[in-house]
């Protein structure tokens, strides 16, 4: 098969199905000058993202969010924006309205700060905010503290991927569910999630739909001091409760 | 409010990040949104419940951006940034050297011609699939990758120099 630069390109963009993406792939099996074309086209990319990816989730300008109606709300531990007419009825507590909408406002590299604020009790999905920083609930918080990768529930939502100990010796891990995906990293007790984007099953958003798996990917690698832990460690740590051993 | 003005309060983040890609600075990115919100709202009968009201805000943003474009260049001024570069105190030599890398990128992307910095704004930065990038600029898929391969090269060619 003739691999020019247009097909690496669509391999890299993830814009090849079956077939092709399998042949381009063997050839670079065998190809490190062409794997390293694909490499640069990722790296690219990744400059882009890493430029432009922060200004998503910057405060949104008053005169911007006065068109759709909408203002900020001085809460407890910082701003939030809400509808005029939910922001007279309750300004201290806000819920998010949907997942779909965190999930849209969190699907950056880092989030720091989609929300900061303190009540948001009664909120349902897998992500909470907490002091200004998202957190796992729920489901995902069961499956990030719980699951093993080598044995997922058959009916998990969520499931985990690779588990590794960061640079500052947090237990991290990333995981995939259908409505988000990403990688959090325990702290005080909470999972707090340091990467997240639409899953598998998000219509709608196309933001990092096929590149979503190697954002992750590259930011565990990033932050991983070591090799990821293999199946008896991390069985280890989630019997001992994430206690380090 | 209504549905229509909540999901465009979700889409804000986004569609502000696209601005910034083409807008030559961040204030010119956020007067195109004010715009392309401005015109939205008042075309707003001619959105389709039930389609992406993403793609359609995106088509409405660079369709305002060309027209600025195009009275630019009619009036003659260039669209090259003055990046001041005036990023000086007691940053650490590494926080600089990132300053300086991210300045770079924005630079580059506005050395490149309109038609290659928007498809790299919608495919690479926004991570839209080619067929609706294409779909948004009304554009021929062939244009588009050959748009793309391009823009990529050229950007490259300009990060390294740089």
């Amino acid at each position: 098969m003739m691999v020019d630069d247009d097909k690496l390109m669509a391999f890299a963009d993830g814009e090849l199905s079956g077939e092709e993406r399998e042949e381009v792939a063997r050839v670079l099996a065998e190809r490190p000058d062409l794997r390293l074309r694909v490499e640069e086209q990722r790296r690219l990319r990744e400059t882009l993202r890493s430029h432009y990816g922060p200004v998503a989730t910057e405060e949104v300008p008053d005169r911007l969010l006065a068109l759709l109606g909408a203002e900020r709300v001085e809460a407890e531990h910082g701003a939030t924006v809400m509808p005029l007419s939910a922001a007279r009825e309750r300004r201290k507590a806000w819920r998010f309205p949907a997942l779909r909408n965190v999930a849209a406002m969190a699907a950056t590299f880092a989030i720091g700060i989609v929300a900061g604020q303190a009540s948001l009790d009664g909120q349902q999905g897998p992500l909470a905010s907490q002091n200004g920083m998202l957190v796992a609930q729920g489901d995902l918080r069961d499956a990030l503290e719980t699951q093993l990768a080598s044995a997922p529930p058959v009916h998990a939502e969520h499931r985990i991927g690779v588990t590794f100990a960061d640079q500052q010796g947090q237990y991290c891990r990333t995981f995939e569910g259908s409505d988000v995906s990403g990688l959090a990293c325990r702290a005080n007790g909470d999972w707090s999630v340091v990467v997240a984007e639409g899953g598998t099953g998000t219509a709608g958003s196309p933001e990092y739909r096929q590149a979503g798996s190697s954002t992750i990917m590259e930011a565990a690698q990033a932050r991983m001091a070591d090799a990821p832990l293999d199946a008896e460690a991390e069985r280890a740590l989630v019997t001992a409760g994430w206690e380090r051993q | 409010m209504q549905a229509f003005e909540r999901e465009l309060l979700t889409l804000l983040p986004r569609l502000r990040r696209f601005a910034r890609s083409l807008a030559r600075d961040a204030s010119d990115a956020d007067d195109l949104c004010q715009l392309a919100l401005e015109r939205a709202l008042k075309a707003r009968d001619q959105w389709q419940a039930g389609t992406r009201l993403d793609a359609w805000m995106y088509r409405i943003i660079r369709n305002c951006w060309i027209d600025e474009v195009r009275a630019r260049t009619r009036r003659g001024q260039t669209f090259v940034s003055e990046e001041a570069g005036s990023a000086v105190g007691d940053e650490g030599h590494e926080r600089m050297e990132r300053t300086l890398e991210m300045q770079d990128v924005g630079k580059a992307m506005l050395e490149l011609p309109a038609e290659q910095r928007e498809v790299i704004a919608l495919v690479l930065v926004e991570g839209l699939a080619y067929r609706e990038a294409a779909d948004i600029l009304e554009i021929p898929m062939g244009t588009l990758t050959s748009r793309l391969t391009r823009g990529r090269q050229a950007l490259a060619r300009k990060l390294e120099a740089a």
